[in-house]
Order: C-alpha cells, then structure tokens, then sequence
C-alpha cells in the first residue's frame, strides 16, 4: 500500500473517487448520452469545431464584401446579419466552448487526478444545451437573422428582423450551459483534486479554470438577465431600453458589458493557461513565477468585473465614472504584464523544442501582446472618442480574441491532441499551419487599425473609396489564413486515421494527465496518485506517487465496480 | 513518521468496513452537492441583481420622477400596508421551515409533519396574497411603465420561485412519507429544500425595500 511522505496534506474527498463506474456499453450511453467528462470534451470539440467552420465562412463573405468600396457580394441587409452571427458564433458558440467546455472537460479533471466532475450528469445537461442552441441561433437566418451586432444594442435590436429573438434564447440558453459549467467545475476543483495537490501546485491549466468558473457562474447569470429583457420588450412589449416609453439603451449597454467584459477575460484567461503548460514543456524549465502567474489569473478575473464602462465612454454616461473606469482598466495591464514576463523568462535559457504547439505559443506571445497595447489605446478616455465604433476595434479585438484565444487553442489543439486520440498530429502540416495562419492573421489585421485610424467605421456594408486599399490587402490575407485553418482540419483527419501512435507521454510532459495512457482509461486513474510538488520542476523525480503503473500498462480491469451510493 | 494514506481515505473500499465506506461517500457527496446548490444559489442571485439593477438604474436616472407619469397622471405608490402582511406570511413560512428541520434532526416526524403543512399553507398564501395585488395594483400593467415592468418582472420572478418552491417542498415531503431516501443523518435534500426558502424569503427582503419602502 502507498504511504504518502512526511508531511503531506490529504483531503478528506477522495473516498468516492474509488469508486469506478462500469464503463457503458451501448453506443448511445457511450458516445452520444455520455457522462464521461472526456467524451464530453470531445462532443463540445466537435460542435464548436463545426460552428467554427461556419463562423469562419461568414468571416469571408464579410472580407469578399469589402473588397469592393460599394459591396461586391450581398446586399447591406444580409451583411449586417452575416456579421452579427459571426460575432456571436465566434464569441459564444467557438471559443467559450472550446476553451471551458472541451479543454476545461477534458484536461482539468485529469490534471487534478479526478476521475470525472463532481457532477457528469450535469456535465451531460450542460453539453446538451449547446448544440441545440447553436441550431435555434443559426436558424434565425430562416426568419431574419439578427442584424445589430453582436452586441445587438437597442433601440436598433429593439427593431431588428423576428431572429433577433431567437438570437436571445439561443444565447440565454447557452448562457446556462455556461452557468452549468461553471457550477461543476468551481466544486470539481475545491473538492476533488488528489491527495496533496493544495492550491500551490496545481497546474495552472486549473488555475485558470479555478478563477474562469466563478466568473462564468456570476456574469454569465447577469447576461442573461439582460437578455430576458431584451427579449420581454421585444415580444410582449415591457418597457425596459426604448426611450420612447420611458427606458434607457444605455442601460442594455450596462447589463450587456457587466457580463461582456468578464466574458473577454473568460475567453483569454484558459488560453493563458494553455501557454503556461506549453511553454514550460517545450523549454524543459519550471514555469517562472508560478505563484505570481496563478495570483495575476485571480486579480484579472477580479478586476474585470469593474472595467465594464470602458465600452460606453461615447454613450453619453457620465463624465466623473469615465476617469475610474479607465484607471481600473490600465490595472489589467499589471497582472497581464506579470503574465507575460514571467512567460519571457521561462523560455530564457530553456531547451527549447519547436514542435507547432510550441510555434503557437510563442506566436501567442506576440500577437497577444500587440492586442493587450492597443487595448490600452482604447482605455484611454480621450484616444477611444476618436477610436470608438471604427476598424482600430475590430483589429484590436481580433488581435486579442484570434491572436490571443484562437492561437492559444491552436497551441493546446497540437498538445492535447495526442492525449485525446493517442495518435500525433503531423508537425510538417502543423509547421505550415502555423506560418499560414500567423502570416495571414497579421497581414489581415494590422491594416484594420489603420483604417480604423484613418476613419473607417465598424459595421460597414459599402465605404468611401479611399480605404479601398487596405481592405483589399486585409481581405487577400485572409484568404491566407482560412487555408491554413483547412489545413489544420486536414491535418486533424489525417492523423486520425494514420498519425504515429504517440504513447501515454510524447512530450515529456509532468502533469498528471500524461501519466496515464492515450486516450485514458474510461475511469482514468486506476489509483488516485498523491501528490508530492508542483508538476514543473525537470529534472526532479515525479511529483507523484502511487501512479497505476508504468505508462501503458493501465490496461488491468478496475478492481471496484460499484457506482457512488445514490443517497440523499 | 509515514502517515499511512488509506486512513485519510485514500484507498477505501478495499479491506474496509462497508458501513464507514458508505458513510464516507455520503458525507462527500452531500458537500460536494451543498457546495454546488450553493453556488447555483449565487448566480440566482445574480440573476435578480441583474433586474434589480435596472429598476435602481431606471427610478434613479432616467425617470424624471418617481413613480413615473402615464398618460398624463403620475401613478400611484403601491399598498404598503397590504404587502407587509404578505410578507409577514412568508417569513412566518421561513420560521415554520425552520422548525419543520429542526423536528427532523431529532426524529420528530410528527412535528416535522406539522410544520411542513403550516410551510407550504403559509407559501401558498403568499402566492394568493401575490395574485391579489396584482389584480388590484394600480400601476397601468406589466407593459404600461417602466414601473410595471420593473415590478411585475421582478416580483412575477420572485412568485415563480415561489411557486417552485412549494412544488419542491411538497415533493420533498411526499419523500419523506413514501421513500426511505432521508434519516436523521441523511438528509441532503431536505437541506437544499430549506436552503432554497430560506434563499427566497431573502430575496424578498430586497424586493419589499426596493418596491414599497423606497
């Protein structure tokens, strides 16, 4: 029996993680109605990989259209709808899902030696709700997609086409799932983690999602209040945003941004994780900084629950609330700064390999960067008045959401992906997807900030002749960095069937999940390992003790079948 | 000194007395369960936040006066005075709730019986108190003003967990007399069933400050 050393902590929650499930047996219970967090990982994976097809075709017909100063391929009325569904299929249909619902599914409980979250059959709910909701959204176009945004502010939502209220159900619905996972993994990780993993050495993968469930549960909750409204005056007529019985737009703009911007840092604070497990594997060394890159995780998830106003410097709130607003805003850059030096410093000196998840993480460096600076371009109160509504916030936000979170999830794709498929992706397409993608990325959106700063609006179906060029070199660009992306799908079904077999540890890596097989067990760990040390220090043994056994032989049938007592 | 790992529960269930095994279960499960009804609590919270942040944001800074006009006349304030014994009957249901647990844990299911009646009688009450005023308010309806927005919404949203409430209550108590599922030591889901009127009556405090007090 394995004795843990002197000194180390044990939780007192382990006693039902003994316990495991009978793996099912029918297709249905297995692979469609599955409680297991893996399979439910690679569901949201899917689903939002195929919402990700269709976001990033949208993206075309918007670049295409703005080949031509007066609109070369759909009328003004469907360009608004096209780029008000982009923006919301990217924003929560493509990356809140990937990001929480299939790394989060997928790695966190693994990461903490669990073998699944605290609650599978919520984890079920939770999965379901999405892709009906990704139908009801996408079927609005039948009726009339929305057409105000993403952001659909009233009164022009208030008018907008019969979709707009499906529009807010299909994203209050998806809120919920959010809200379900943020439920199950904010209990997952205070509860289940293995003996002796305390909070200073868990992985940062699960700090990020420790400090991302929280929020997911509170701001996701506040989004949907807003929507419910939006969605009563719409249908029934209850005042509550048109002026013109007695609301206010402005205070959409509040309730829409008190969960937005949270939503911002939901959507980057998981790929900050992604790039702290990745880099610190591809350069041999301990992450730099552990403890301060898991304290800036906390303060940025704090701190963005107070920067909402940022977004309504020109909606007429008022004057004396725009200078704190700012103030809180240019904070986020200390932690994020924090962040990316302590990032810098870990690859200095390190035994750098340059596999494609590796390129990407390092890419991510870059880009992010250059997203969070012009970031604070637009949190300063004078410089926004002249930048609000034009290109320089869509460069800035792409910059952030696809230099930051798409690159970090491609990163995480090329790394996980052997542990999810126990098969390696090829590097020589991955190389090629990778300089694609950056090449084609920057060459898209460094222009978009000139004409922003030139003038051009956001939104725009037709514009005055003079932006013509950019948006031509912008849109060649892109057409660049959509091949790549094929190229990644490519990639992906090719190694499905043919990749080399990659073993339980391509890598080299330390934390828990690659100390079992790939694709892992059904109930994962045989024996929940103890932990002795943070998962990053190369060149010291394991930091674990009682693993099943050597990597591979985890194929012995599991010793206890029973299911947890159904209790009350 | 090793501290052997099988005490701290780590390998239960193998050479393990079958009773304690279940026990330890139980008492996991039934923190990881609080903890989780706590925190779905919390967004619910958040939930209402949301609606009552928009009433504060409408009465404060878009109305020009309080309650607002409508078609020429301002309207009305709403009854206080009736609303206050509404409220006093749901907290007299958290207070009959309350001892209801308290009958449980030491075994009284004659009390516990008792005062699971007098709950749900003085819930629903509530909700026909509600259904009152709604008929007699004076506040030009659901989609007539800002006002009726922000009260029926609010307070329709309060009923409905209301409603949900007594639903809940009345299945937990046909548990009890039909199923074995609780004993004195187990009794999660009479936990979460407390917690969530007790979450309700709370909610109410707000409201009944927000609406008839301010």
């Amino acid at each position: 029996m394995a004795t843990l050393a002197p000194g180390v902590k044990t939780g007192p929650y382990h006693a039902v993680l003994d316990h495991i499930h009978p793996e099912p047996t029918s297709f249905i219970r297995k692979y469609i109605f599955s409680i297991d967090h893996k399979i439910i990982g690679i569901q949201y994976m899917i689903t939002a990989g195929l919402f990700f097809i269709i976001a990033g075709l949208l993206a075309e017909i918007i670049r295409t259209q703005l080949l031509s100063p007066t609109g070369a391929v759909v009328s003004a009325a469907t360009f608004n709808q096209i780029y008000s569904m982009h923006g919301t299929t990217m924003v929560w249909f493509v990356v809140i899902p990937l990001l929480t619902g299939a790394f989060g599914n997928f790695v966190m409980p693994l990461q903490i030696g669990a073998r699944d979250v605290a609650f599978p059959w919520l984890n079920l709910v939770s999965y379901w709700i999405f892709p009906v909701a990704g139908v009801l959204l996408f079927s609005s176009f039948l009726i009339g997609a929305p057409d105000a945004g993403w952001t659909e502010y009233p009164p022009i939502s208030l008018q907008g086409p019969p979709g707009t209220s499906m529009w807010c159900i299909a994203v209050f619905l998806v809120g919920i799932s959010s809200t379900l996972t943020g439920i199950n993994f904010t209990v997952t990780i205070l509860k289940m983690r293995a003996p002796g993993m305390t909070f200073t050495r868990m992985p940062l993968f699960v700090w990020a999602q420790f400090a991302t469930s929280p929020m997911l549960l509170i701001a996701t909750t506040a989004l949907n209040g807003a929507l419910a409204a939006l969605f009563l005056e719409r249908q029934f007529g209850i005042p509550f945003y048109n002026p013109a019985h007695g609301g206010s737009p402005v205070l959409w703009q509040h309730m829409f941004w008190f969960y937005s911007h949270p939503a911002v840092y939901i959507m980057i604070l998981p790929a900050f994780g992604f790039i702290s497990e990745i880099l610190s594997t591809f350069s041999r060394k301990p992450v730099f900084g552990y403890k301060m890159i898991a304290f800036s995780t906390v303060a940025i998830a704090l701190l963005s629950f107070a920067v909402w106003a940022h977004h309504m410097f020109t909606s007429g709130m008022v004057p004396w609330l725009q200078l704190p607003f700012m103030i809180i805003t240019m904070f986020i850059a200390i932690p994020t700064g924090i962040k990316i030096f302590s990032w810098m410093a870990t690859l200095w000196g390190g035994s750098i390999r340059w596999t494609t998840a590796m390129l990407f993480a390092t890419g991510f460096l870059i880009t992010f960067t250059f997203g969070g600076l012009t970031g604070f371009f637009l949190a300063a109160v004078p410089a926004d008045y002249h930048e609000h509504g034009s290109y320089f916030v869509v460069a800035h936000l792409h910059y952030v959401l696809f230099g930051g979170s798409m690159m970090g999830l491609f990163a995480a794709i090329y790394y996980w992906f052997p542990k999810m498929c126990g098969r390696m992706m090829s590097e020589k397409l991955g190389l090629w997807h990778f300089w694609l993608v950056f090449i084609g990325f920057n060459g898209t959106f460094i222009p978009l900030h000139w004409l922003g700063l030139l003038g051009m609006p956001r939104r725009v179906a037709i514009y005055d002749p003079q932006y013509q060029f950019w948006n031509v070199v912008a849109s060649s660009f892109s057409y660049i960095m959509t091949f790549a992306i094929l190229l990644m799908f490519i990639n992906i079904l090719v190694s499905l069937r043919s990749g080399k077999k990659s073993g339980p540890n391509p890598w080299g890596a330390r934390t828990l999940e690659w100390m079992i097989s790939s694709p892992p067990p059904y109930y994962n760990f045989k024996k929940i390992p103890a932990v002795l040390a943070t998962p990053y220090d190369f060149g010291n043994p394991l930091p674990y003790i009682g693993l099943d056994a050597a990597p591979g032989a985890t194929e012995a049938t599991p010793t206890h079948t029973s299911h947890p007592v159904p209790t009350y | 000194m090793a501290v052997s790992v099988a005490k701290q529960g780590y390998e239960l269930g193998h050479g393990h007395d079958e009773h304690d095994h279940e026990e330890v279960i139980y008492q996991e499960t039934r923190d990881m369960r609080l903890l989780g009804f706590v925190l779905f609590l919390c967004s619910d919270v958040v939930l209402f936040s949301s609606f009552i942040f928009a009433y504060i944001y409408l009465r404060t800074t878009v109305a020009p006066t309080w309650p607002p006009i409508m078609d020429g006349h301002q309207l009305p304030r709403l009854d206080t005075a009736f609303a206050a014994v509404n409220s006093v009957v749901l907290f007299g249901s958290g207070v009959t709730m309350h001892y209801a647990m308290e009958g449980w844990k030491h075994g009284n299911k004659g009390r516990f019986n008792l005062f699971m009646l007098f709950t749900i009688i003085l819930g629903s009450g509530f909700l026909g108190g509600q259904a009152y005023e709604y008929a007699h308010a004076q506040i030009g309806g659901w989609s007539g003003s800002i006002f009726g927005a922000s009260f029926f919404t609010l307070t329709g949203m309060h009923g409905f967990h209301v409603f949900v409430g007594v639903v809940y209550l009345a299945v937990l108590w046909w548990q009890t007399s039909r199923t074995n599922l609780y004993d004195t030591h187990r009794y999660f889901g009479l936990t979460a069933g407390t917690l969530y009127w007790h979450f309700v009556d709370v909610i109410w405090v707000a409201l009944f400050f927000l609406f008839y007090l301010w």
